[in-house]
């Protein structure tokens, strides 16, 4: 009696567990169909994640672009990571976001010639420092975004300053600093469509 | 017990933003270690070396794009020049009657040049063999100046060659790949060109800063080595780069701080060319090129003396005078009975040559015969 009874509560045990399992596989691996609510739309990490880090890409290859230009001019250079450098963190807190960020710090420095680490590292202090403050960011006028911005992009390249007078020994000439952050700053149109798009809208994360 | 008791960690969530901040600390510190491991001072073939993967891929790209605006800015200039060719004649025809009269000079100069160089036996520059190749891509930014070119070492360019164009110096191979190079521009942060002042022949550095104007640094020498407008060229100083090529011109900043204006910021850069210069050690070997020559190996022969009417008393006070000292005593009261009758025996100049140089450099000159020294004793000389 006393055998059946303790075979019966190790059954119970052993169904509790497999039942435990199944709920983890589930959760893991299955396929969750993305919840659609009747008043917002449905977004996913290609929405707001990759296909802008892959438009990032192509805009830095195409000012990369050795155009002649009349004049004398050349192409702009902004860092347009910066861009999401700043509005992921305002959008929705991410594990994915800061490691696509790497990866295209990654793709800077090697793209254009930096030493590793240095564009991931002037990336990571935006993208760290928004999120601390996104509490006091999200849901304010947009000129408090752009203002916050404004920051963010100073202190990107005050760090690239820093970074490189540590890496050459040389501080890089400050007008041509400035041309770049002006450069930069003008992207803050396309902060404010990111936001537009998948903060201020009514949208559901998936 | 219920369900769950035994999982003391199950209800204990961490925070997102949190578990983000990990992170990004984790990525820093992976950042921070990759940036202190890759230092850019001291550029060497291994700085840039696994990077060549990527360049090729990037620089394919970037063909690709600016093969489109290359074909119209091509069709434009065509078109430009068949609209406004009656105007641009005019405007050449001018500038053909004023450099006619330089044309002319110059090979005059250069003419005399050379004369001077085989004359002193001077150490001219070996030729040096060159790639044209055609800028894809381009970085100016201040942090990192530098380009892709579409030729690497399929065609035998190697790390350190310098990049001019059309207009004067553009910077140096950094990275190579099997078709692509980068090339670090002379206003990177990182590049460190020796240079010298045409006038005044003053040394100095020119340093990158990101701008398009590099700084000139430890200028050498007084105070007047260096004035506005002066020509900046390459001194060959450390053998990286060639002597001689144009850089820009010295300009003083609005900091006050010497400054070059680069020849090629005149236009923007887009077909350059490759030189296939090293370093010294394809230059000749040390021992020719620090060999000095023998005067009489390069100087003409003088004209042959003719003594006449002067007995052995003269040969005495010509072997007696304060002012010449002949090689050999002992040999010149013997020869100079000799050179009266007979024509000064002087040996003939011969080319310089290889051979003659090792063997000039080896052994000590031999003494001249005898009959020379009187003779050119007696000419004063």
């Amino acid at each position: 009696m006393l055998q059946s009874r303790n075979n019966t509560s190790r059954t119970r045990r052993g169904n509790q567990s497999a039942l435990r399992r199944a709920r983890l596989a589930k959760a893991v691996f299955d396929k969750r169909p993305p919840r659609r609510t009747s008043g917002g739309r449905t977004i996913g990490p290609q929405d707001w994640l990759l296909i802008p880090a892959v438009l990032c890409v192509v805009a830095t290859f195409i000012l990369a672009t050795d155009i002649p230009l009349p004049f004398g001019w050349d192409l702009p250079e902004p860092v347009w990571p910066m861009v999401l450098a700043f509005s992921w963190p305002l959008i929705r807190p991410s594990y994915i976001a800061p490691l696509l960020l790497a990866g295209l710090g990654f793709f800077l420095d090697y793209f254009w010639g930096a030493p590793l680490g240095f564009y991931v590292l002037c990336l990571m202090a935006v993208y760290g420092a928004t999120l601390l403050i996104r509490s006091y960011i999200v849901g304010q006028d947009l000129w408090v975004v752009t203002v916050a911005y404004g920051l963010a992009v100073l202190l990107f390249f005050t760090l690239g300053t820093i970074l490189t007078v540590i890496d050459t020994g040389m501080v890089p000439r400050l007008i041509s600093v400035f041309e770049q952050m002006l450069a930069t700053g003008v992207l803050v149109f396309f902060v404010h469509a990111l936001l537009e798009r998948f903060l201020h809208a009514d949208v559901r994360f998936t | 017990m219920s369900y769950g008791d035994n999982q003391p960690f199950e209800n204990l969530k961490l925070p997102l933003t949190w578990g983000v901040m990990i992170i990004v600390a984790g990525v820093c510190v992976v950042g921070a270690l990759m940036f202190l491991g890759d230092k850019r001072g001291g550029l060497d073939a291994a700085s840039y070396g696994n990077r060549g993967g990527f360049d090729g891929v990037a620089a394919k790209s970037n063909n690709l794009l600016s093969t489109p605006a290359h074909v119209v800015g091509d069709g434009a200039n065509w078109l430009d020049d068949y609209f406004f060719a009656a105007d641009e004649n005019r405007i050449l025809k001018k500038k053909v009657a004023e450099l006619e009269k330089y044309r002319d000079s110059y090979i005059q100069a250069k003419e005399l040049n050379r004369r001077y160089e085989v004359l002193l036996n001077l150490r001219t520059e070996p030729a040096v063999d060159t790639v044209t190749a055609r800028s894809v891509s381009v970085s100016r930014g201040p942090f990192n100046n530098n380009r892709l070119i579409d030729a690497g070492a399929s065609k035998k360019i190697r790390f350190g060659n310098p990049v001019i164009n059309e207009h004067g110096l553009v910077g140096r191979i950094v990275g190579v790949s099997p078709d692509v190079s980068r090339v670090l521009m002379v206003t990177d942060v990182v590049s460190r060109i020796p240079v010298m002042v045409a006038r005044s022949d003053a040394r100095a550095m020119m340093v990158g800063d990101g701008g398009g104007f590099p700084r000139l640094e430890f200028v050498r020498g007084g105070k007047d080595v260096l004035k506005k407008g002066d020509q900046i060229l390459t001194s060959g100083d450390g053998g990286i780069f060639p002597r001689g090529l144009p850089v820009g011109e010295a300009r003083r900043g609005v900091d006050g701080v010497w400054r070059v204006d680069l020849y090629t910021n005149r236009a923007p850069i887009d077909i350059v060319k490759v030189l296939k210069f090293e370093d010294f050690s394809q230059l000749p070997r040390a021992d020719e090129v620090l060999r000095t020559p023998l005067v009489t190996d390069v100087l003409p022969p003088p004209p042959p003396v003719k003594i006449t009417g002067i007995g052995s008393s003269a040969s005495a006070s010509s072997a007696a005078a304060p002012g010449v000292t002949p090689v050999n005593n002992g040999a010149s009261s013997s020869a100079s009975s000799s050179s009266q009758q007979a024509p000064v025996n002087r040996p003939k100049p011969r080319p310089v040559t290889n051979a003659a140089a090792s063997s000039s450099a080896s052994n000590p000159a031999p003494p001249p015969p005898p009959a020379e020294t009187s003779a050119s004793a007696a000419s004063g000389g």
